[in-house]
């Protein structure tokens, strides 16, 4: 409308929006109170927007006209009316304004929002673990270090991100609402009353977030809550808010700050910006709060994969999350985003570092019975196994090579790695070899604890094959630890069994020689009969110890049993059979000759079977056969 | 004392006992000197604290930030004092085994609080949003029934927030809010406390006042040997982060302060603490003023803010256009106050909440550190 130039019609249009907006002046009368211009009737609110239009330019005429003193003074009079009239107005106004908001601010939908048919909702599995976990916790102090199965989360939370994998900006109420809260934001701000109109909006929109944050299960936990809670429960709860960050930044905010964009495009970027920030900075915070309280907590191996996809999903959301608060205002909430994202990564690092000195200095000195394989093999080797699963973040979070040996472990002896070896690995790879390394030293150390020596290479055996055979299950754990360290291994689980060899069958097969059986004198060269009985008489007990004994040691994995045994049989039965062939004859040429050759070769094959099973023998001796 | 300062004397001191080298006696009356030290910096910054000038009066926004770099430096000499050199095993020993978790627990109760303070921060600058409406209408020239209508309705709600109760945002003293609606028919959600802008980021059952009750219960002086050692600084370490956490908690709004305590439980005798008792107790004496009448903290610029806001709503209740050339200057006054202290506020706000974000972040590492040293320190089963 341009300037009317009839100054009679001018007055008119003028006084009949006064009228209009006094009408509805909710301090003055019970019936503006009791109705909202907006609700009530769209062409009510045209009315009255056309109203304050009226009064608006009225205001911006005054100023032109009028020169005289009296004018002047009557100019004032007037102006102090229109400025009245345009309070009522704006007073109105953002009542309004408040109302509508309101009117359209509960949560936002989420069932939506997730993919239904994803396994987004479904419990994570726990089979990523060993079938033969089985763990005999013969000593509780393992406990600390061996207490919580290893999860593997990964699959269940990559089907989520496919339904915000990125920003998604949704209708946070009706078109027509959006006019009209447009409208009434214009006249607000070419009035002067934008700061009204930023508080009610901040203030409306920020309940809204509340109830949606309340929605998608975001609670308001102090780090104190944290620091005392379960990791268990921890874990769910870390799950849930990577669910619920996930649609917060990239939808909520995301569609707030469309809101605000659309609400106050006529007026200009600073004011959309500052209404935004208004709304969701608290809400921001306190997302954040938790995945900060998440990364100061104390540390301990358990912790690390979950720590480790807080940390993934963090990263993964931060070129969103600057592209949601992207102005200068809101440069806290991106730093402390990326102060989190360091302080995990951080975390992460020392979470691995302090479990390479648990296993250092893993106390548990009962030995393991039967030399079978220790539950600290079987934490260790399945923990590494899941790091290397978790092999891209890690690679990147991990820059530094393991600390070898600590100044305060008070052992004279630490263990050792030649880097110049492993030139060319990664730290990560590093750690992992680290890990081995230590893991072997500690065993060393356990196996000590063993009365009898062979016992303890069996115990080192076992493990230490245990341990290669993990590596080889896994292609990156191999690839990263790599065939050199892997033959290195393999030697020296063959050593072990080597020394077991030694030190139960040197003894045994002493026995079977031949020097100090032949007798040379004056009258006879032969064999010299007492030895002889002698002879049996040791070899005969002392396999019978050995097979008692040795048939309750257990070897768990069945190729390695097998082949050990037949290398046995491959030194014990062709010894015994030759010995047999040779002087059997001079025992039965004499008494009792039963009691002396008790076993064929073929009870010694069968014997044999008996070693390493791990069950007692049922007989109090071997079998011998009639 | 930094780490060169004292490896040099640390050096010096063994090369002067040429026959005995009782090392362990050099590093004992070294770690003497150096809490000694420790302590009359505590005393001196504090003293100084406890005469402040015009423009950081006690619990001003400056002031507070001076208070805040006042415990960052108390904290990097103790951290050095406990952990340079240490071994481990010494702090895993009594009372050290008692004493540091009990420190690294209030370490994260003052986590919670720097946390709490700064999301109140925020309802310091929505005070201060609301008075600059009201100053952006009082500085029209001249100023009318719509000028003094709209800073009215502003200053009520500016009062409104001042008063606010701690515990569950409604107002204390009354439920009218500035809209001109207090109900709607068949709509009873719109009450006084429904829809305040503020909702405290923290559980609805945690409060500030247990929060800081809490770091005080079993906060014991050293008594006896254990007073002229290493558990002396630990006791004045806590004292000072209890007293800040709780300086701030009094100054700035944030959920729940009411039966915040009063009450330190520190010895007079002890030499560092006079200054600090002192402040307590005189920050003490005006919350339990203020804790009647219910206010939003005893921030100083609040305080000054709630005073020309309930003078200008004195004079609005009062004017009618033209206005009293006398009340219109006086009123002109108070909208300069006013106008002073949103400036204050506008510069000092975000610099006090990064403020606050430095000592969380230090408290953080500080914690890792000593955790680190706990676990290093754990003696293995042999």
């Amino acid at each position: 409308m341009e300037l009317p130039e009839n100054p009679n019609k001018d007055n008119n249009g003028y006084e009949s929006a006064e009228k209009l907006i006094l009408r509805w002046d909710s301090t003055a009368s019970e019936e503006a109170r009791e109705k909202m211009i907006f609700e009530t009737d769209r062409h009510e609110a045209d009315l009255y927007l056309q109203a304050v239009d009226e009064i608006q330019r009225s205001l911006s005429n005054a100023s032109i006209s009028n020169n005289t003193n009296a004018a002047a003074a009557a100019a004032v009079d007037d102006q102090s009316k229109v400025n009245s009239t345009i309070q009522i107005a704006m007073a109105r106004l953002e009542d309004e304004f408040r109302n509508i908001l309101m009117t359209h601010s509960s949560a936002l939908e989420t069932d939506s929002l997730f993919d239904p048919s994803s396994s987004s909702f479904s419990a994570p599995s726990h089979h990523e673990l060993e079938e033969d976990d089985s763990v005999s916790n013969e000593d509780s102090s393992h406990n600390d270090l061996l207490r919580l199965p290893l999860q593997h989360c990964e699959s269940s939370d990559s089907s989520t991100y496919r339904s915000t994998s990125s920003i998604r900006e949704v209708d946070l109420m009706p078109a027509e609402a959006v006019c009209d809260l447009q409208a009434i934001a214009m006249r607000m701000i070419s009035s002067g009353y934008l700061r009204e109109c930023i508080q009610v909006y901040g203030s409306v929109r920020k309940s809204a977030i509340d109830s949606s944050f309340r929605k998608l299960g975001i609670e308001k936990l102090s780090i104190g809550d944290v620091q005392r809670l379960e990791w268990e429960a921890l874990e769910s709860k870390i799950r849930r808010w990577i669910r619920a960050a996930k649609v917060c930044i990239r939808i909520l905010f995301a569609s707030e700050k469309k809101l605000c964009e659309q609400i106050f495009e006529c007026v200009g970027t600073d004011i959309d910006d500052a209404c935004f920030m208004e709304t969701v900075k608290g809400p921001a915070i306190q997302l954040f709060n938790f995945a900060e309280a998440i990364s100061i907590s104390r540390r301990s191996p358990e912790k690390l994969f979950k720590i480790l996809d807080l940390h993934d999903a963090l990263m993964d959301l931060l070129p969103d999350i600057e592209a949601v608060f992207d102005s200068k205002s809101s440069d806290s909430i991106r730093v402390q985003a990326a102060e989190i994202l360091s302080r995990l990564a951080e975390a992460a690092r020392g979470i691995l570092s302090e479990f390479e000195g648990a296993i250092l200095r893993e106390p548990s000195r009962v030995p393991v019975p039967g030399g079978t394989i220790h539950p600290l093999t079987r934490y260790v080797m399945n923990y590494i196994s899941l790091i290397s699963d978790y092999k891209q973040t890690l690679i990147e979070l991990i820059m530094s090579r393991p600390s070898t040996g600590s100044r305060y472990s008070g052992d004279q002896s630490t263990p050792d790695m030649d880097f110049a070896e492993l030139e060319g690995k990664t730290p990560l790879a590093l750690h992992l070899i680290w890990i081995i390394v230590v893991l072997q030293f500690n065993l060393e150390g356990k196996s000590k604890h063993y009365r009898d020596a062979s016992l303890a290479h069996l115990f080192i055996m076992n493990n230490v094959h245990y341990i290669v055979q993990k590596v080889k299950g896994s292609p990156e754990l191999r690839e990263m630890i790599g065939d050199d360290y892997l033959r290195k291994l393999t030697g020296k689980f063959r050593q072990a069994a080597t020394s077991y060899q030694r030190a139960t069958w040197v003894s045994v097969l002493y026995c079977l020689r031949d020097e100090g059986l032949h007798v040379s004198g004056s009258f006879s060269s032969g064999v010299s009969k007492s030895a002889l009985r002698e002879r049996f008489k040791t070899f005969n007990a002392m396999l019978e110890e050995v097979h008692r004994t040795q048939a309750t040691w257990l070897i768990p994995d069945t190729q390695l049993r097998e082949e050990l045994r037949i290398s046995i049989s491959e030194k014990l039965i062709p010894a015994y059979r030759s010995f047999l062939g040779r002087f059997r004859s001079h025992i039965e040429s004499g008494k009792h000759p039963e009691n002396y050759i008790k076993y064929s070769v073929e009870d010694l094959e069968t014997a044999v079977l008996d070693f390493f099973e791990g069950f007692p023998v049922s007989h109090q001796h071997m079998r011998r056969s009639q | 004392m930094n780490a060169n300062e004292y490896q040099g004397s640390f050096l010096g001191r063994i090369s002067i006992r040429r026959n005995q080298v009782v090392v362990m006696d050099a590093i004992h009356e070294q770690e003497l000197e150096d809490i000694e030290l420790f302590q009359k910096h505590v005393s001196d910054r504090f003293s100084e604290l406890s005469s402040p000038s015009d423009d950081d009066a006690i619990l001003s926004i400056s002031w507070l930030r001076k208070l805040l770099d006042v415990f960052l430096c108390c904290e990097a000499e103790f951290e050095a004092i406990l952990l340079m050199d240490r071994d481990p095993y010494q702090l895993s020993k009594p009372p050290f085994d008692r004493l540091i978790p009990e420190l690294l627990d209030r370490a994260v109760k003052a986590l919670d609080i720097c946390n709490a303070v700064t999301n109140g921060v925020e309802s310091v600058r929505h005070c201060q949003k609301l008075a600059e409406i009201a100053i952006s209408a009082l500085d029209q020239k001249p100023i009318g029934d719509g000028e003094v209508k709209r800073a009215k309705r502003a200053l009520i709600t500016l009062m409104a927030a001042i008063n606010l109760d701690d515990k569950d945002g409604t107002n204390a003293k009354s439920t009218e809010r500035s809209w001109s609606f207090g109900r709607r028919s068949g709509n009873k959600d719109r009450v006084a406390g429904q829809f305040r802008s503020l909702s405290w980021q923290v559980a609805k059952n945690w409060s500030a006042a247990k929060q800081i009750q809490s770091t005080i219960y079993n906060l014991v002086a050293p008594r006896g040997a254990e007073a002229s050692g290493l558990p002396s600084p630990i006791y004045t370490m806590n004292v000072i982060m209890i007293f800040v956490m709780w300086a701030l908690v009094a100054a700035i709004p944030c959920q729940e302060r009411t039966g915040l305590p009063t009450h330190f439980p520190v010895p007079k005798q002890l030499n560092w603490a006079h200054s600090l008792i002192g402040l307590q107790e005189k920050i003490a004496d005006e919350w339990k003023k203020k804790e009647k009448k219910g206010m939003a903290g005893l921030l100083d610029e609040m305080q000054r803010m709630e005073k020309s806001a309930q003078s200008l709503i004195d004079f609005t209740d009062s004017f009618q256009f033209p206005g009293d050339a006398e009340k219109l200057q006086e009123a002109a006054g108070h909208v300069a106050e006013l106008t002073e202290i949103c400036r204050i506020m506008e510069q000092g706000l975000t610099p006090l909440q990064m403020h606050i974000r430095e000592v969380f972040h230090r408290i953080v590492r500080s914690r890792t550190e000593f955790l680190d040293v706990l676990e290093k320190g754990s003696l293995p089963v042999i």
